[in-house]
């Protein structure tokens, strides 16, 4: 098979700058990566390597500057905004390091939200399905405010897998949650993710997370350095 | 301390950027409403002043019955001022309704803007003779100084027709009259000579009885009941009774009242403009409290004491409060500067009272809408709304535990679960917000609720008075009518006596062919009949209209309808007729002329030169919605007709017309109208014309009133979907980042100011509805400006919806698209 073919997410000289002149600040310096399908990634790297950044810009939360993000084939850095949030919801699903579900909406909701969004039937099996595999069995109807930290970042890992994307972006997942709960939550991500067969790409400060990853990207100043 | 304090407040304000900028202008609008509404008020009391001072400045009119009260009145220790005017004769051209007097200054000091010379002097010379332009063009003469026109009159209103040449000596200032007013309902007068009316009283022709124009001493210092008591004492130190003395009651009630009425109006206006105004500004600032918990958690973990805290929240008004509250005194004040004057001319293009609109040309622009007291209290009443809007909220903050506040999420509402539902659409996510905030969506629905509901309200009053009703009071059927201008006691002329005229039957079938023959006449109706009528027994009634007045009837079909509005009594047609009952129809008159059920009253009715004997008892009082149509009393038409009249009863004739050719019927019938001096013609234009003004003047302001009690509410429906989407701009942001298209962002948003809308048009349809018709049945009770009919309030009940509609989609337009601006990552990191 040809290497291209397994590829679902690349960049191309990605850059992302803020300010001008002396206060010119290279967020993402010229990065090109590839990630195949199904592959686990990490990206490791200080705070304000530029790491969140770049996990923005591949996820289409945010524009380049130069440079562009290809995805399944296609360059979304060119979309507009109406394609962007169609692809957010059918292609791609988001893990925040402070969970952000919908305060309003129950578990369920939460996890189904992403399917609503985008008019598609709810595949109750499936879902059920998640909220097993995640132990949220018995929170279904909760509200989120009621959820502990790693129940809500379970909640929050079921919604990205809700809408089958093919890649599932995480930034900084277990970053509010104790090591135990973080490492269960961790287990869980990288079990679902070969289960539903989701290429996952992690931003970690957790070594221990890095390790579990297929392959780390090292990222300072805002450039991939390893 | 305290500087820390202000500095924090100042920089806690300037972070919270558009929650200070919405509070400013909640407290702006609060300010310009109340100063603008109190500064309409001062500029009325004013407009009332002038205009009464515009027209004349005496106090009181003494119909003097004996020569030597003159003199008397002269030397009178009250008296300031006096002038006298005489009926010298009245002018006979057809049917102007006009008269010749005589006017001389005693004590100086009363001015009648009529009565100011543009050109000449008045009258010296026995043939000489004074008057407005207007009036000489309306005998034909050309109105020149030095010019001749020549008048037939009746020295006293009676005796021989005299004519004679007479010289114009002067022109009074211009009295402007509405070419659209028949010509017989305005009063004409022309001025004489003292030569002229000495010489015809020397002949015995002429006998004087002056009208004297008196100002009194204490104008400033007494009220209006001490005013009316000096004045009445004055009269019978001179021998006059009540009846011949007459208040000039629209100048001195204006002089000698403080305004207290009008101030008790603006005081409820602004009650109603702080309750609204407190809700939002409450709601601002308990949502501002939600949304910094966690922040003023940190102060209290920092040491901040509750006191502190307090002082925080109050700094922070207190310095919105001092750039708002200049700005809105300012709007406040030069809005209704510069809007008053544009309200008046409204009512200019309409109003028909040719003095008031003289007035209003030279004076609306020099009103006094000044007062630094009130300027003050607008002031602290506005500190006083925004301190009571603060004291929920702080006492709020000040309860917030700093472990409590640093865990807190905003959503920490009592319920654990929700019900929720299987697939999530973007209702879901409108309704789920909507029934998150339940207490801030009640709020606004209920703040924007009860203005609109005051809207529907008022509206119902305004369009219950309809132009059309009061022209319909002159005109009940048809387009056109034409009445019989009869008198019912003219002792002098009773060839005039309604008695009199039927014998003449000018409402024959031949007269009802005739105007059928005319092109575009469509049907001729009938009204009922009146019949004269007297009684030998003492009554108040008759004596008050010379001893006759008029009778009808109704029928069995008029029943249900006189029934509905029973005051006292029953009406039973058989039983009726078989007892020769009647009812009244005006409770007014019933207890001024100390009316009682069970009267009886032997009547003498006159049918034509016959005289028919009728004994009645009067059994029921009612006041039907068209009384004005009925005279004080009638019988069933069974009684009537057994009454047997030989001559046509009928009085009034109404004619329907084709509506293209309106004009020209109306041209017909005014010359088929002016060759019978006895008929007077009523068209529907000119009776709208008139009724369009009385309408108008209490329109306009009214109006003007809700647009700006409008503007509050609208500014709480603002200020909820703002600050809704503000404190959720995080949550926005990450439902986008979940693939939230933008349509869908906006479909979402207008859901949430779709169900503001329609609940508030709930409440105003219902309870507006309600309390409207509320409203007008006492608006009714208390005759303003006359009602009789409700009417929905259908087109402003339109508009209303209408303007809901547009302005709650233009504020959902307007915020989603400057959510946009902002990229999605600043909004899905705000707040963390």
């Amino acid at each position: 098979m040809n290497e291209h073919a397994n590829i679902i997410l690349r960049t191309d000289s990605l850059c992302k700058y803020y300010g001008a002149g002396d206060n010119l600040v290279k967020a993402v310096d010229c990065i090109n990566l590839e990630i195949k399908q199904g592959e686990f990634v990490s990206i490791v790297g200080k705070s304000g390597s530029g790491k969140s950044t770049l996990l923005h810009m591949l996820g289409a939360l945010d524009n380049p500057t130069s440079g562009s993000v290809w995805l399944d084939g296609e360059n979304i850095s060119s979309f507009k905004e109406n394609r962007l949030s169609q692809i957010r919801r059918r292609k791609i699903g988001f893990i925040f390091q402070s969970y952000n579900l919908i305060p309003s909406l129950n578990v369920w909701e939460n996890i189904v939200l992403p399917l609503g969004l985008d008019d598609q039937d709810v595949d109750e099996t499936f879902i059920q399905d998640i909220i097993r595999t995640l132990g949220l069995d018995n929170k279904r109807k909760n509200l989120p405010n009621t959820l502990s930290g790693g129940q809500q970042q379970r909640c929050a890992i079921a919604r990205a897998i809700a809408a089958k994307p093919s890649i599932i972006l995480a930034d900084e997942p277990t970053g509010n949650l104790d090591t135990k709960t973080g490492d269960e939550v961790m287990a869980l991500l990288k079990s679902s993710a070969k289960k539903y067969g989701q290429t996952l790409v992690v931003i970690t400060h957790n070594e221990e997370i890095a390790q579990m990853a297929d392959r780390t990207i090292m990222i300072a100043d805002g450039k991939v350095v390893g | 301390m305290k500087k820390t304090i202000f500095g924090l407040a100042f920089s806690k304000l300037r972070y919270h950027k558009s929650r200070t900028l919405l509070t400013g202008i909640a407290i702006m609008l609060t300010t310009m409403l109340l100063m603008a509404i109190g500064t309409c008020g001062i500029a009325m009391l004013d407009m009332n002043r002038q205009l009464a001072l515009s027209q004349s400045n005496y106090h009181a009119s003494f119909r003097l019955t004996q020569p030597q009260q003159l003199s008397i009145l002269t030397k009178h220790i009250n008296v300031e001022s006096l002038d006298t005017i005489e009926t010298f004769a009245q002018i006979v051209n057809g049917k102007m309704n006009g008269s010749l007097n005589f006017y001389k200054t005693i004590k100086d000091g009363i001015y009648f803007s009529n009565l100011e010379l543009t050109e000449g002097h008045f009258p010296e010379k026995e043939d000489e003779i004074c008057s407005a332009p207007a009036f000489f063009e309306r005998v034909g003469a050309n109105p020149v100084v030095g010019g001749k026109v020549t008048l037939s009159f009746r020295v006293n209103g009676k005796g021989d027709i005299q004519t004679k040449e007479f010289t114009i000596s002067g022109l009074l200032a211009v009295r402007e009259v509405s070419a659209e007013i028949s010509d017989s309902r305005i009063a004409w007068g022309a001025y004489i000579s003292d030569a002229l009316r000495t010489q015809y009283e020397e002949a015995g022709l002429y006998a004087a009885s002056p009208a004297a124009y008196i100002r009194f001493y204490g104008e400033d210092e007494l009220s209006y009941d001490e005013m009316k008591s000096k004045i009445n004492s004055t009269a019978s130190d001179i021998g006059l009774d009540e009846e011949h003395t007459s208040i000039n009651n629209p100048y001195l009630a204006t002089m000698t009242d403080p305004g207290t009425e009008t101030m008790l109006i603006v005081a409820a206006i602004s009650l109603i403009v702080i309750l609204f105004s407190t809700l939002v500004i409450y709601s601002i600032y308990y949502v501002g409290v939600i949304t910094d918990i966690q922040e003023i958690g940190k102060l209290k973990a920092l040491g901040a004491s509750r006191r502190q805290i307090a002082r925080l929240f109050f700094c922070q008004g207190g310095i919105v409060c001092a750039f708002a509250i200049p700005l809105g005194l300012l709007i406040g004040y030069f809005l209704p500067y510069f809007l008053f004057p544009i309200v008046i001319q409204a009512i200019n293009r309409t109003a028909l009272d040719p003095s008031f609109l003289a007035f209003l040309k030279t004076a609306s622009h020099q009103l006094h809408m000044f007062s630094l007291p009130f300027l003050l209290l607008v002031v602290i009443a506005v500190l006083f709304t925004v301190w009571v809007s603060l004291l929920k909220p702080i006492r709020m903050a000040k309860k917030v535990s700093p472990v409590e506040a640093i865990r807190y999420q905003e959503n920490s509402v009592n319920h654990k679960n929700r019900r929720g539902h299987l697939a999530v659409k973007v209702s879901t996510l409108t309704w789920a917000n909507l029934s998150r905030n339940k207490r801030r969506t009640v709020v606004t629905i209920l703040t924007m609720g009860l203005s609109c509901v005051l809207f529907i309200c008022v509206s119902a009053v305004l369009s219950s008075t309809s132009t059309e009703d009061i022209a319909r009071r002159s005109i009940e059927k048809g387009d056109f009518r034409i009445s019989l201008d009869y008198s019912r006691h003219d002792t002098e002329y009773p060839e005039n006596n309604l008695d009199q005229l039927v014998q003449k039957n000018y409402f024959s079938e031949t007269f009802l062919q005739q105007l059928s023959s005319i092109e575009g006449v469509a049907s001729i109706e009938r009204d009922r009949g009146n019949i004269l009528s007297s009684t030998d027994i003492p009554s108040a009634v008759y004596e008050d209209y010379d001893n006759r007045i008029t009778l009808s009837y109704f029928t069995r079909e008029d029943v249900p309808q006189l029934s509905a509005h029973l005051k006292a009594g029953t009406i039973d047609y058989d039983r009726m007729t078989a007892g020769n009952e009647i009812l009244c129809t005006h409770i007014y008159s019933f207890d001024i002329y100390g009316l009682a059920l069970g009267d009886v009253l032997p009547l003498t009715l006159y049918d034509g030169d016959r005289e028919v004997p009728l004994t009645v008892t009067l059994t029921a009082l009612t006041q039907p919605e068209d009384s004005y149509s009925y005279p004080l009393f009638i019988m069933t038409e069974d009684t009537w007709n057994s009454l047997g009249l030989t001559f046509d009863p009928t009085t009034d004739i109404f004619l329907h017309v084709k509506e293209a050719q309106y004009d020209s019927v109306k041209k017909a019938l005014q010359d088929i109208v002016a060759e019978n001096e006895h008929f007077r013609l009523y068209s529907l234009d000119e009776e709208m014309l008139i009724g369009r003004s009385s309408v108008s003047i209490v329109k306009y302001p009214i109006y003007l009133l809700l647009l700006l009690i409008a503007v509050i509410g609208f500014m709480n429906l603002i200020n909820t979907m703002i600050t809704s989407i503000i404190t959720r701009k995080k949550e926005l942001g990450i439902l986008q980042a979940l693939g939230l298209s933008n349509r869908q962002l906006v479909r979402m948003l207008a859901g949430e100011g779709i169900v503001f809308t329609f609940g508030t048009l709930l409440i105003s349809l219902t309870l507006g509805n309600l309390l409207g018709y509320l409203l007008y049945l006492y608006a009714k009770e208390v005759h303003f400006m006359s009602l009789s009919r409700y009417h929905y309030p259908l087109w402003e009940t339109i508009g209303l919806t209408l303007v809901l509609l547009a302005g709650q989609a233009a504020i959902t337009l307007f915020i989603s698209k400057k959510v946009e601006k902002e990229s999605l990552i600043e909004r899905i990191r705000s707040q963390e």
